[in-house]
């Protein structure tokens, strides 16, 4: 099965990973269906919804915009009808990401308050944030940490009319002017959800162009609360990612042990569990099963968050699985006894792969439920650490249901982790001089975010990898993070040696460096580690993000939470790639404001390209554009 | 004689027209209905690498169906043009050799009967309900000529047999 | 008036008389058969067994038919065909004159030479009567012996299984329906018959039939039965030969009209005396896939070749576009399946790829030379199976979609699609 449509091979070709092909062909001859199978009986699909131009609202819908039909029975047409739907769906991703942001704040709490497993893991960091924001920063840690959180979660939970404290405090000064102009700074983010929810309603707010400025603001929102509050309290909870090794692909399956994945996005419980794992008790548990140990793996983001900090609070990380598609695959190699389900991204095809063999599915989550998963153990902060525990013995029971029918793949890849902005100055000697340097004198012609999730429109991990490739070839550092990081990892674009791949400027930066020309930058919340690698560049520079030579892409973005995620970039300033065709095409006028027009308000603007080879020549392109701004 | 003319440019893949043929062919006469009776649909809207294409019976004018059909069951009307197993003296068995015959794999096997399943045409209603319930005008019902002077390509590949 | 003679009332025959008629409104057009009933379907011989169809039930055309299309018929078996004197000799002495003359005689069913095959509990089932045959003897019986497991053996034998009689299948080869499907395929479906009860021993000929005389002789107890090859006894009250077919091409030795196995034909269905045309079971022609000459004996290519050969006698030179030998749909219990040209690989330059998973009943498999399919077998999943069968006799590349195709999903659109795309 090949679905990029020009193979002449026979044979399955479902994704980039060789690993993931021969499981997909294990799959189909045990008769277990997958997101690839199901892709197909799903073609060819709707071109009203693959546009943007149906309305479910009401009950006289649907409607869809048509040659005959060029209005809803309400009148709304194709504009409105489209940005109303792309409203919707980013509102999806602000209440995902405030969800993620409350369960930290509320951990941080319990953790001052010493109820939980866990201990401050970057007091440094909790005292200079604390300082930015004005609590004095000379207090206890512990009473500092109860303070900070409670700052957190008021700002999510004020007024619309209340401008968010950290847009102001960590947003570039020319962005703040931008976005003042447009009024689009955003107040209490979760106010800002219910407003965008009321706005999208039938008949409420029927003009397009302030549904889209309503989107923008709730990304703004996202941006700073979802993305940079949460990455900021995650480092100041779980520890600053430092440089590490790790390894990832299929491959790192060990069927001799107890095996438990850790898979979401929210890395709270799964941090828990691997200090679980690790207690004399419970290994010896295990070895009485009859099993060599405990493993816990990791999957698609919270894996990241794990892997990247496996130098400091998740020691003893077992290595990276996959990203989204790989969920049903791994548990088909029968050699994974626990899967734990935190919030995002659990499919509910996982209970039917799951259920052909002995693998038990455990919501870790109390908003994460799945038809047929009647294991709960959410997460609460005061009791994660008896939690975890029971997890632990969850799976050792499950282990010793395992079948014989086993098959690991042997496809592993090394893989460094654990970049952030400051260990990246640390790497660099304490300042960024020595990057702005390659970037100014050309080795490096800029920098792209290549972001996001992974999609199986065009073959699994296929273009997040080929446009990474494109572009380190191009002299572009690349930064990865979400589910693009694990489809590069597995390919070995995250070791050193993968310079060898780079252009020559870029391959000797790289070398005289020792970091490989994709940096892991994490999970997808990472992206706001990004924005602030690219604030810190900007404010280096003494210019607006929009004129540095740098730009965003997603090229097999999936869900909602991508959705905030790039408008977010194109709010912020950067030219956004995207890969998969969004739901838009149907209005020409939001079209050509995302793709055109925004470009003059906030300097920004998305640019759709399915081809990656031709997206990565348009990156290249809008880099070089910008150096010759900045009149490098 | 009219047939249905496709025009490939214009299909967007809503799959209406697979909806309004199983109303037309349902008990029930409506989408909502049909869905719940299961009544199969005789139109298909096929998967080229994502992209929609409908295929449907093209009412040949030698079939390939009824030749290789053993029973008789299978026949052109020679009023109105039309290729149907239905509604005539002899019957379907269901031996599958129709499928194994149409170039254009406009028939099926019933899911649920032992019957093969194609295209009847829709006799008796002004156009068939695939037509008159396309939203985007891909389907028409027109002489191949006039549909010709409007979309020469797409006309070529109406015309042009697989066979 | 040209007159227009058909010996033969069936599949090739009957297409025949039909599109003569449409072709030319004046012709005159008889009809000869030395079965008494109108035109019925053999195929639908096995639905007769089973006691699902009556007689009347298989007929393949309207009543009103034969008045309808002013095609006279005559009831009577040919001996001879004189084409010097533009004549055929009837058995019962009359003769019919002809200015075009399409042979369309069929086959009858082949007895292989084995001792005692010609008792009154054997027989082939070929016509509606082998049909009432067996019909009557099978109330009397309790166990049926069918030799041969091709298409028509299992039909029957299923049939027969239907009818509550104790049923066994005796095979040559090392697998059922040895002729178009490879050991998976019939794997499959010999599973699925097991399953049913039905019971089949391949591997095995029978070598003799005994008489309950000869049984007593032999194994010293009375009853009826065969003798194996491989030495074993198998008791049987009935025996249905089902072991291939013989052209029925009597009527046309030492009269110059040329045959091999059948009577040789070119694309237009022309034999090689003027005048005369062969189509069906007993003509021979060029397959499609492998080129070689020989019959091609299923119902769509009797029809095609009738129609060919009506088109060239009113005068409108047609070729025919082309059989292919190999073809067959089955669906014995609820497994449907089709194989078509050279479904076994081997050669060399063959390419053979499967998919599907066996042991689901789901099988697909493609034989390919140079990227051309030259056979297919699909299992289980049926659907498109002509689509795949253009492809084949258009010689058609299908390097880029030949994952597709083995995958099921390859469909018409990608033809249109290409068209459009060629502009
Ligand atoms: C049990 C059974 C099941 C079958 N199932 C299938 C199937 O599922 N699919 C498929 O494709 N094929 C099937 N076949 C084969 C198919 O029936 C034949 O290919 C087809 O009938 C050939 O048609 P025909 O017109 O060439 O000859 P026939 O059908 O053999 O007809 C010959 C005609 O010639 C007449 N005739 C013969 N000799 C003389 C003579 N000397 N004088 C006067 N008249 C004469 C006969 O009365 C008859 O009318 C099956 C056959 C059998 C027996
Ligand atoms: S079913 Fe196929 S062969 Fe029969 S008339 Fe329709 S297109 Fe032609």
């Amino acid at each position: 099965m090949s679905n990029c449509g020009n193979c002449e091979r026979t044979g399955t070709c479902v994704s980039v990973h060789g690993s993931i092909n021969e499981m997909q062909d294990r799959a189909s001859a045990m008769g277990v269906d997958t997101v690839f199978d199901r892709y197909q009986l799903q073609q060819p699909q709707c071109g009203f919804g693959m546009q943007g131009i149906c309305c479910q609202l009401c009950s006289h819908g649907p409607c869809r915009i048509t040659p005959k039909a060029q209005y809803g029975i309400c009148g709304a047409g194709a504009d409105t009808i489209v940005a109303r739907n792309l409203l919707r769906l980013a509102v999806h991703g602000a209440a995902a990401y405030s969800h993620h942001l409350e369960e930290l704040a509320r951990t941080i709490k319990a953790t001052a308050a010493g109820k939980t497993p866990f201990s401050i893991g970057d007091e440094e960091k909790l005292r200079q944030i604390a300082g930015i924001i004005g609590l004095d920063a000379a207090r206890p840690a512990a009473e500092l940490a109860d303070q900070l959180a409670d700052v957190l979660l008021s700002e999510l939970r004020k007024g619309s009319d209340e401008p968010l404290a950290l847009v102001k405090l960590f947003a570039p000064k020319t962005r703040l002017e931008a976005w003042e102009k447009l009024n689009v700074i955003p107040g209490g983010v979760l106010s800002e959800i219910r407003d965008a929810l009321t706005k999208t309603m039938s008949n409420i707010d029927t003009d397009p162009v302030d549904l889209l400025l309503t989107t923008i603001r709730l990304s703004i929102a996202t941006g700073y609360m979802g993305l940079v509050g949460t990455v900021t309290a995650q480092d100041i909870l779980l520890g600053t990612p430092a440089l590490t090794r790790s390894e990832a692909d299929l491959g790192v399956i060990d069927p001799a042990c107890v095996n438990i994945v850790a898979h979401g996005h929210v890395p709270l419980m799964a941090t828990a569990v691997i200090q679980a794992a690790k207690t004399p008790e419970l290994v010896k548990l295990a070895r009485e099963a009859g099993a060599a140990g405990i493993k816990v793996y990791g999957s698609m983001c919270t894996g990241q968050e794990l892997m990247q900090r496996s130098a400091g609070s998740a020691a003893g990380f077992a290595g990276q699985l996959g990203n989204w598609i790989v969920q049903e695959l791994y548990v088909a190699t029968g050699a994974v006894d626990l899967v734990m389900l935190d919030m995002n991204c659990s499919i509910p095809g996982l209970k039917a792969a799951a259920d052909r063999f002995h693998t038990r599915l455990v919501s870790v989550d109390r908003i994460v439920r799945m038809a047929g998963v009647e294991d709960h153990v959410d997460y609460e902060p005061e009791k994660a650490a008896r939690q975890a525990e029971e997890l632990v013995k969850m799976a050792v029971e499950t282990y010793k249901k395992r079948g014989k029918d086993i098959h690991v793949p042997q496809a592993k890849s090394a893989a460094v982790a654990g970049f952030s902005v400051e260990s990246i100055l640390g790497a660099l000697g304490g300042s960024l001089d020595p990057l702005l340097d390659a970037v100014k004198n050309g080795s490096i012609k800029g920098i792209a975010a290549v972001v996001g999730c992974t999609n199986n429109r065009n073959g699994h991990d296929v273009k997040s990898v080929t446009i990474t490739r494109e572009l380190i070839k191009r002299d572009v550092l690349v930064i990865n993070a979400g589910c693009c990081s694990s489809a590069t990892q597995a390919e070995g674009l995250m070791t050193p040696e993968a310079a060898n791949d780079a252009g020559p400027g870029l391959k000797a930066v790289c070398q005289a460096l020792g970091i490989p020309p994709a940096l892991n930058f994490g999970s997808c919340v990472d992206i706001g580690r990004i924005g602030v690698a690219v604030t810190a560049i900007a404010n280096a520079l003494g210019v607006d993000p929009s004129a540095l030579p740098v730009a965003a892409s997603a090229p097999e973005y999936l869900e909602q939470k991508a959705v905030a995620d790039g408008v977010f970039a194109v709010a912020f300033g950067l030219l956004t790639h995207l890969g998969p065709v969004p739901p838009v095409t149907g209005s020409p006028l939001v079209t050509s404001i995302l793709t055109k027009d925004v470009e003059g308000l906030t300097g920004g603007r998305v640019m759709v390209e399915e081809d990656p080879v031709k997206a990565a020549e348009a990156i290249y392109a809008h880099i070089m554009e910008k150096r010759r701004g900045l009149g490098i | 004689m009219k047939s249905i003319m496709i025009d490939l440019d214009a299909c967007n893949g809503c799959l209406t027209c697979t909806l309004a043929c199983a109303a037309a062919h349902s008990r029930s006469g409506s989408i909502v209905g049909a869905m719940q009776e299961k009544t199969p649909a005789r139109i298909f809207i096929e998967a080229v690498n994502g992209r929609a294409v409908p295929v449907t019976c093209r009412h040949c004018e030698e079939p390939a169906c009824a030749e290789a059909c053993m029973t008789g069951a299978m026949r052109k009307d020679s009023l109105t043009g039309l290729v149907s197993n239905e509604g005539h003296e002899q019957k379907c068995v269901g031996c599958w050799m129709c499928i194994m015959a149409c170039p254009y794999g406009a028939v099926t096997a019933h899911p649920r009967e032992r019957v093969a399943l194609k295209c009847d045409g829709c006799p008796g209603l002004p156009q068939p309900a695939c037509v008159a319930a396309c939203p985007n005008r891909a389907l028409r019902y027109e002489e191949p000529a006039f549909f010709a002077a409007g979309r020469s390509r797409d006309a070529a590949c109406s015309a042009a047999q697989a066979s | 008036m040209v007159r227009h003679l058909i010996i033969g009332n069936s599949a090739a025959g009957i297409t025949a008389a039909e599109i003569l008629r449409r072709l030319d409104g004046r012709a005159g057009i008889t009809v000869v058969s030395d079965e008494a009933e109108p035109a019925y379907s053999r195929c639908l011989l096995p639905d007769f067994l089973a006691g699902r169809k009556t007689g009347a039930d298989l007929r393949i055309r309207p009543a009103d038919f034969y008045a309808g299309n002013r095609i006279d018929r005559v009831s009577g078996r040919v001996l001879r065909v004189d084409p010097r004197s533009r004549q055929v000799l009837l058995e019962n002495g009359g003769c019919l004159d002809y200015d075009r003359l399409l042979i369309a005689t069929g086959a009858r069913s082949a007895f292989p030479p084995v001792p005692g095959l010609s008792g009154p509990n054997v027989t082939g089932l070929r016509t509606l009567a082998d049909a009432r045959k067996i019909v009557q003897l099978a109330g009397n019986v309790r166990r049926v012996l069918v030799v041969g497991a091709g298409f028509v053996g299992l039909e029957t034998a299923y049939a027969l299984y239907n009818r509550g009689l104790e049923v066994t299948v005796v095979e040559k080869m090392p697998q059922i329906l040895p002729g178009q499907f490879d050991a998976t395929a019939a794997g499959i479906l010999q599973r699925d018959m097991h399953a049913e009860g039905m019971r089949i021993i391949l591997g095995a000929g029978i070598k003799e039939v005994l008489t309950p005389s000869g049984f007593l002789n032999f194994f010293n107890k009375s009853a009826q039965g065969v003798l194996l090859d491989n030495g074993d006894r198998l008791k049987a009250d009935l025996i249905v030969v089902a072991a291939g077919i013989r052209p029925n091409v009597e009527l046309v030795q030492d009269t110059g009209i040329s045959t091999g196995r059948g009577i040789t034909v070119d694309q237009f269905m022309r034999t090689s005396v003027p005048g005369v045309y062969a189509a069906g079971d007993v003509a021979e022609t060029e397959d499609v896939v492998t080129g070689r000459v020989g019959l091609t004996p299923i119902w769509p290519n009797a029809v095609s070749q009738g129609k060919t050969a009506a088109w060239n006698m009113a005068g409108q030179p047609r070729p025919c576009s082309g059989s292919l030998g190999m073809q067959n749909a089955v669906e014995f219990r609820e497994i449907p399946s089709i194989a078509m040209g050279i479904t076994q690989g081997g050669d060399p330059g063959l390419e053979v790829v499967t998919a599907g998973q066996p042991g689901q009943n789901v099988y697909r498999k493609l034989v390919l030379r140079d990227n051309v399919i030259v056979g297919m077998i699909l299992v289980g999943d049926i659907s498109g199976a002509g689509v795949i069968g253009a492809l084949i006799r258009k010689h058609a590349d299908v390097r880029k979609f030949k994952d597709d195709i083995l995958r099921g999903r390859f469909n018409y659109g990608y033809m249109l699609a290409e068209m459009r795309n060629a502009g």
